[in-house]
């Protein structure tokens, strides 16, 4: 080091160099990993979204619509950090659990009881996994409601319905995995909703010949009844297919969100004068783009980018706006999770028992809409009308075409009369056909022998979606808007699985019987 | 542009994130366990009589304690709790700290046996309640009250063992298993009647099997089985158990109810010394099948539960009109109709030996001679005559339709196979000791003709339709 003075002018020594690494470490550590440093300027708060792989999936910069908290309600966000947590602590669960049915269960109550947070773990998962289902319904009614689902969007809204279903599985997979009596009355439910086409295929008489029902429910189960080979294939759907499927959903979902011009917005927001921001959009007079026009980036991409005259002026760069908004929601998301997981355990009954059935046999609650159903008829309610539900969903982007009034809460004023008419008419006809059944009966109450066709044609699951139907196109004829069809058909379908499955989870007991509550019941 | 907005939820999500962390945490280092572990390590130091002692007290580290026994397939983790179980300083502390009662511990090392092979429990579990399993934890064997702790020694030892060596209440239960007749409607292992439900295995059965809701106290399996024994019917509304026990007979038999387990401890765990095979003489058969209901059988009795009168078997008027093939013929039959079983091999269960030492019990006060020989068949039976003189004479006790029943004395009647010549008699001779008088000559004072046309529409009775 004596020497450093005179090979100063010369090129400096290993040594040196060293040194001076090490001590610069930190900066250049910070600078490799954030590129351009802390920005400090518009231009590097781009750089930022830009250069970060987990950030470029966002625009550099925010409309200001897309941060107003009552537009979203955050729910896209919560139920993707949803899904964040279930991931994390379903890999801690993994580290514990195999999936074998003699150990399945100890491994649960080991977690339970001596794992490190275990208890608390699976309650984060399973709580995150439910909570799952309740908030990508909200994000879908979000999307309906602030007609979100148009312009370049209706594909990505069938990518939605996609990710609602394979939420609804993957909650349904986890559910069998403690191989507790819970798990294994629901697999049976559930293989047995699967065979429900035998009811169509033996009126046919074809069921020896195509037996559609019988062999979906055999490759389910891996057997006729549920056993290790059933748990092995749940476990592989839970751990590996479904997740797989919904990152690569997931992934398109937000990639086609960006290319479609980010989250949907009003053209414009009118002032209530309440010190609200009176946003117009941009009045353009001049420059060689006309006026309320978009543009494709040449030949490259075809439809509309995200920026091209759009309301630049009321943009904001997203660092750190937009990740300031998502941070906080998923830190919320987890302060919930975790706090009602501190005090809510999730559910563990006794040991898989194929002697003892419970009474009654439910599915998970999120089913048991579908199971009232399917007390009318297995194959109507397990594959029919979910069926029938899921299409309607998928078609209502194409069925409602009308461009206007995108990105504003109920479109108009009489979007919220029509949401809360179809609010208050479904809500009766579904509790009252529900009153109907429950103090009447159906066909098979009143005429003992009659044929089985007559039960799957016409039951009251049938009866209620095709007023759900009818309504809507009522309320297309008179307000002459399909928007106005879409709202009503979306309400109705909302309530009547809220309804359905209240009915399901609270009211119905042993022998799927009529009870106020569970207090009633006539055993235990 | 809402940043202030999103800036205060972060602030205040994270605050709840991290209190909601920390009071998690909490949680997980002071579980429950871990100051019983304290409290015990503290109250050794304290009594400690020598340094050595105090400095081994001192070394006990605060840790999660259990036993693995691979053969039983359980871990044991109740030591957590309960760490002076081996310790003699401990005998009179509470609990969870006390020393084992008796000297059980010598015999069976708890590095062997473990704690749940006998005391039933959730062993994995790591607090009180869940350990325990008693109310709400979905645990269908929760520990065993003290007082039924016998039944868990008949799992590897012999009765002659256990009435010797501290296991006399399985004993004693047994004894009471045999002479109350239980397996007059009980099936166990196969054998016995089907009045009432299978209680083979019903030691292990799940608690889901019984039907808990009129159960008072902690909703488990040996409140059911006891409280069963006290009144059948508060806990099954619809039984038609017969169960007159004494309160300590009612906890002898659910002692012994539960030691018929399913699972069986491996070879290793087990010590028969002598099988001595249950005796199989006409006494303690007939008391093990047939004293629940017909008692010592001398007298004829209504009973209230089954709704009819049952008839009185060991009754001399009655070994002496009837004859040994046809008394086979209804053990092994049954009495289609009544609560009286099929006994034979394939139902009940019975071998034919068996049930000819049963008779032999029934008749072994049967009088001397025949009686009188009827001669049914030499009689031209009249049915009209006899169906007008039986509704006159039989249908006040027997019921129009013969099938006794409800509120009357008499036995049903409907009855296939029934021998015609030992019906006449019965109807002549009458039946003393029970409401049945004679109404031949000597009694009534019908005539053989009345008598025959009486019988002839009698045995029209089981092959009318059922009413």
């Amino acid at each position: 080091m004596k020497n450093s003075n005179d090979i100063q002018n010369e090129s400096p020594s290993g040594l040196a160099k060293y040194k001076d690494n090490l001590l610069s470490l930190k900066s250049s550590f910070l600078g490799s990993f954030l590129r351009s440093g802390m920005p400090t300027s518009d231009k590097s708060r781009t750089a930022v979204v830009v250069n970060n792989f987990f950030l470029h999936l966002h625009g550099a910069k925010t409309h200001i619509n897309t941060l107003r908290p009552s537009f979203t309600l955050g729910l896209g966000i919560i139920s993707f950090s949803l899904l964040v947590i279930a991931f994390i602590s379903g890999g801690f669960l993994m580290v514990y659990y195999s999936p074998a049915i003699e150990t399945a269960y100890n491994n649960i109550k080991d977690i339970n009881f001596v794992v490190f947070g275990g208890r608390l773990m699976r309650n984060v998962h399973k709580w995150s996994g439910e909570a799952m289902i309740i908030f990508v319904l909200l994000h879908m009614a979000r999307v309906v409601y602030t007609n979100s689902y148009k312009r370049g969007r209706e594909f990505n809204w069938v990518i939605g319905v996609i990710l609602l279903i394979v939420t609804f599985v993957v909650n349904l997979t986890g559910y069998m995995l403690p191989w507790d009596q819970l798990s294994y009355w629901a697999l049976v439910i559930v293989a047995n909703i699967a065979a429900a086409p035998k009811e169509l295929t033996d009126i046919f008489g074809i069921t020896q010949y195509f037996d559609i029902g019988g062999d979906t429910k055999k490759i389910l189960l891996g057997g006729t009844e549920p056993g290790q080979d059933s748990l092995t294939r749940v476990y592989l759907l839970h751990i590996i297919v479904l997740p797989l499927a919904i990152c690569t959903a997931l992934g398109v979902h937000f990639w086609r969100i960006r290319k479609d011009g980010g989250l949907s917005k009003p053209d414009a927001i009118k002032s209530t004068g309440n010190g609200v921001v009176n946003i117009t959009p941009a009045q353009k007079t001049g420059g060689i783009f006309p006026t309320h026009k978009t543009y494709g980036l040449m030949e490259l991409a075809k439809g509309r980018t995200p920026a091209v005259d759009n309301d630049v002026e009321n943009t904001v760069t997203s660092w750190p706006h937009l990740f300031i908004a998502e941070i906080a929601i998923f830190i919320l998301t987890l302060a919930a999770v975790i706090a009602y997981s501190y005090f809510v355990d999730a559910p563990l009954k006794e040991l898989a028992n194929p002697m003892i059935p419970e009474n009654p046999a439910k599915a998970p609650w999120y089913f048991l809409g579908l199971q009232e159903l399917v007390s009318y008829s297995a194959f109507m309610g397990g594959q029919g009308l979910p069926g029938l539900a899921i299409a309607g969903l998928l078609m209502i982007p194409y069925l409602d075409r009308e461009q206007e009034d995108i990105g504003i809460w109920f479109s108009n004023r009489q979007g919220k009369m029509i949401a809360l008419e179809s609010f208050v008419v479904s809500a009766i006809t579904v509790i009252g056909s529900l009153a109907f059944v429950i103090n009447f009966g159906w066909f098979r109450n009143w005429w003992p022998n009659i044929h089985q066709l007559w039960i799957i044609a016409i039951n009251p699951g049938n009866l209620l979606l095709g007023f759900v139907v009818a309504y809507s196109l009522w309320v297309i004829k008179r307000t002459d808007s399909t928007r106005m069809g879409a709202i009503s058909l979306f309400t109705m379908f909302l309530v009547s699985y809220v309804i359905l499955t209240y009915t399901g989870t609270v009211l119905r007991g042993p022998n799927w019987e009529f009870y106020w509550s569970a207090s009633q019941w006539p055993i235990h | 542009m809402n940043s202030r907005f999103y800036l205060s939820l972060l602030l205040i999500s994270s605050l709840v994130l991290i209190a909601f962390v920390g009071i998690a945490f909490n949680r997980e280092f002071t579980p429950e366990w871990k100051w019983y572990q304290t409290e015990y390590k503290d109250f050794l130091v304290k009594n400690a009589k020598d340094e050595s002692t105090r400095q081994r007290a001192e070394r006990i580290e605060i840790g999660m304690q259990q036993i693995y026994l691979k053969s039983l397939k359980k871990s044991d983790r109740c030591v957590s709790c309960h760490m002076g179980v081996e310790n003699p300083l401990m005998a009179d502390a509470e609990q969870p700290f006390r020393q084992h009662s008796g000297n059980y511990l010598e015999n069976h090392p708890i590095a062997k046996f473990g704690c749940t092979a006998c005391h039933n429990g959730q062993g994995r579990a790591m607090n009180r309640r869940e350990a325990h399993g008693k109310e709400h934890t979905h645990w269908d064997f929760p520990i065993i009250p003290t007082k039924y702790i016998h039944s868990s020694c008949a799992q590897c030892h012999d009765n002659e063992m256990l009435k010797q060596e501290g296991g006399e209440k399985v004993a004693r239960g047994e004894e009471l298993f045999r002479e109350k007749g239980c397996k007059g409607c009980h099936k166990h292992n196969g054998k016995g009647g089907d009045l009432g439900k299978d209680i083979t295995g019903i030691g292990s059965k799940p608690f889901a099997y019984f039907p808990m809701k009129h159960v008072v106290g902690d909703h488990h399996l040996y409140n059911w089985i006891k409280q069963h024994f006290d009144d059948p019917r508060e806990i099954v509304p619809e039984s038609d158990m017969r169960a007159f026990l004494t309160e300590e007979e009612a906890e002898l038999l659910t002692t012994y109810m539960l030691t018929f387990k399913v699972e069986q401890m491996p070879r290793n765990y087990t010590l028969i010394k002598n099988i001595i095979f249950p005796k199989t003489d006409g006494e303690s058969l007939y008391k093990m099948y047939c004293i629940a209901c017909h008692a010592d059988g001398k007298v004829s009795l209504y009973d209230e539960i089954f709704e009819r009168t049952i008839p009185a078997i060991g009754n001399p008027a009655f070994t002496k009109s009837i004859d040994d093939r046809h008394l086979r013929e209804i053990i092994k039959e049954g009495r289609p109709g009544t609560q009286m079983t099929a006994w034979n091999k394939n139902a009940a269960g019975l071998s034919d030996e068996e049930i000819d030492e049963i008779i032999k019990y029934i008749t072994r006060e049967r009088p001397a001679g025949k009686p009188r020989v009827f001669g049914f068949t030499g009689f031209k039976a009249d049915k009209k005559r006899g169906e007008e003189l039986y509704k006159v004479r039989c249908a006040l006790c027997h019921g129009d339709d013969g099938k006794g029943g409800k509120r009357r004395l008499g036995i049903s009647l409907r009855l296939k196979n029934v021998n015609p010549e030992f019906l006449s008699i019965t109807v002549r001779d009458g039946r003393a000791g029970t409401p049945m008088v004679p109404f031949g000559k000597e009694g009534v004072g019908l005539g053989d003709q009345d008598i025959a046309d009486m019988v002839a529409y009698v045995r029209t009775l089981s092959k009318s339709k059922k009413k």
